[in-house]
């Protein structure tokens, strides 16, 4: 799913009525050839929006909004629960609160979350909205394979459409998973400032310290693997290259 | 076409062969090269001019044919030992260099050498395509396939969880053509099959496999320096 031309059209005149469409890729980094294919086509990417929006100082959460396929954007924002916020808190900065917690010293800077998304935002934000048949009803929702759901947690991407079934199956606000998969950041979701802070703050030491050490596990599982890729990449080039 | 695939083979081969020169000469991986070199001499030997000359030297029984036979089962035996080890197949390489393995190429290389000696070969001819077909020479031409079959089936699997994996395309592209050329030796058992009509066949899948291994494995040369050159340019610039 993209947003159809002539609705992008129409929202583009009104936003920018005398903006010649070379000055708005000018201003907003979307390459011209691109935006001019996606028009053809009749299909503009939502990546696209959101930088222009993004350029003309407009909210791109908002400007999502007004087209059809985001109607659920409208309304009265639906708040992000604690379990969404703690998993957009990166790995790294999870690790830093448990030390923090743990040796509490005067004096020392408040942790400062680093911008979402991290590095595995998107698996972390579906295992946090996930009770078990997650899946199950996002493919039957959307007719998507599970293993091709499963590669796009993979590779930490979520397209924008599926953000939106995903938190629609899962009863979620809208606006995790494209929090998540860095269409758009917290702020422009409409998330207080602090709020991933304040749900992390609000996480037991147990609870911290479990997460953080799921989340390690991970890390370390991932990088096993492509420490393997590399030994069998290495391996081959050594004995054929 | 047919005319030309086993020369174009032949000067992909050679090009690969030349390509490694310079590495060989630093001392890297001088097998690669003597593998490359094997590869060229045996296509050079399935090519009809190339093989009329050279046996014509040899006394023109046709004595190139079953030298073109051993130089097979050499490549093979490198080749094999090579990729297993490559492709991290510890199962694949002890059953190329593993006893039975040995067993496999004694074996077959006593049994061609005994029914080239038994049929009577005077009078050059590549592939021996002159001569009626008989027992003797059907036995002969599936030995010369056997051995390659063999060495491809034991290195297939160890290539496919490799291409199955991530990793550089480049490196992946190469490996899925050597596991096609390793295919179609498979593939060539079943020869005798294939009907008269379609004769043409044979040497298309032949030459497919070899030109197809040929390029895997200079796509694997190519990935690699691709692959350090970029990682070079980086550390350069830092």
């Amino acid at each position: 799913m993209s947003l159809p031309s002539k609705a992008f059209q129409r929202w583009l005149h009104g936003i920018a009525p005398n903006t010649s469409t070379a000055d708005v890729c000018r201003f907003s980094g979307v390459k011209r050839t691109t935006l001019a294919q996606q028009l053809v086509r009749g299909k503009v990417a939502e990546t696209s929006l959101v930088s222009i929006s993004r350029a003309f100082d407009m909210n791109p959460f908002d400007a999502l909004a007004q087209f059809e396929a985001y109607a659920a954007l409208r309304g009265t924002p639906v708040p992000p629960t604690d379990a969404e916020l703690v998993s957009q808190v990166s790995t790294m900065d999870l690790l830093r609160a448990v030390v923090q917690r743990s040796e509490p010293r005067d004096g020392l800077a408040p942790l400062v979350l680093a911008d979402t998304p991290h590095a595995t935002s998107v698996r972390n934000w579906v295992d946090a909205v996930d009770d078990g048949e997650l899946r199950h009803r996002v493919s039957d929702a959307t007719g998507i394979a599970p293993q091709n759901f499963s590669a796009h947690l993979t590779a930490n991407r979520l397209p924008p459409e599926l953000a939106l079934s995903t938190s629609r199956a899962a009863g979620v606000g809208p606006a995790g998973g494209l929090v998540a998969s860095g269409l758009v950041t917290e702020a422009e979701a409409g998330w207080p400032p602090g709020a991933r802070r304040d749900a992390l703050d609000r996480m037991t030491d147990g609870e911290l310290a479990l997460l953080a050490g799921e989340r390690l596990q991970a890390l370390g599982k991932a990088l096993r693997r492509q420490e393997h890729e590399l030994d069998d990449t290495n391996r081959i080039w050594e004995n054929l290259g | 076409m047919m005319a030309v695939l086993p020369w174009a083979t032949l000067f992909v081969c050679l090009a690969l062969t030349a390509v490694r020169i310079p590495s060989a000469i630093r001392g890297e991986n001088r097998m690669m090269l003597v593998l490359f070199v094997l590869i060229s001499l045996d296509i050079l030997l399935s090519i009809e001019g190339p093989y009329v000359l050279i046996d014509g030297w040899l006394g023109d029984f046709n004595l190139s044919n079953l030298l073109l036979r051993f130089l097979l089962y050499g490549t093979f035996l490198l080749m094999g030992i090579k990729v297993a080890r490559a492709f991290a197949s510890p199962g694949g390489e002890r059953a190329i260099r593993g006893p039975l393995g040995l067993a496999v190429l004694g074996l077959t290389a006593v049994l061609t050498a005994f029914f080239f000696f038994s049929m009577d070969t005077g009078g050059s001819s590549v592939s021996l395509s002159a001569f009626d077909p008989g027992p003797a020479l059907e036995i002969y031409a599936a030995l010369g396939r056997f051995y390659p079959g063999y060495v491809a089936a034991c290195l297939l699997p160890g290539i496919w969880r490799s291409v199955r994996r991530s990793g550089p395309v480049l490196l992946r592209a190469a490996s899925a053509t050597l596991l096609l050329g390793l295919g179609l030796l498979i593939v060539s058992q079943v020869f005798p099959l294939i009907p008269a009509s379609v004769g043409w066949l044979r040497p298309l899948i032949n030459y497919s496999a070899a030109l197809a291994s040929t390029l895997g494995l200079g796509g694997i040369w190519l990935s690699k320096a691709i692959a350090h050159r970029s990682s070079s340019a980086v550390t350069s610039t830092q």
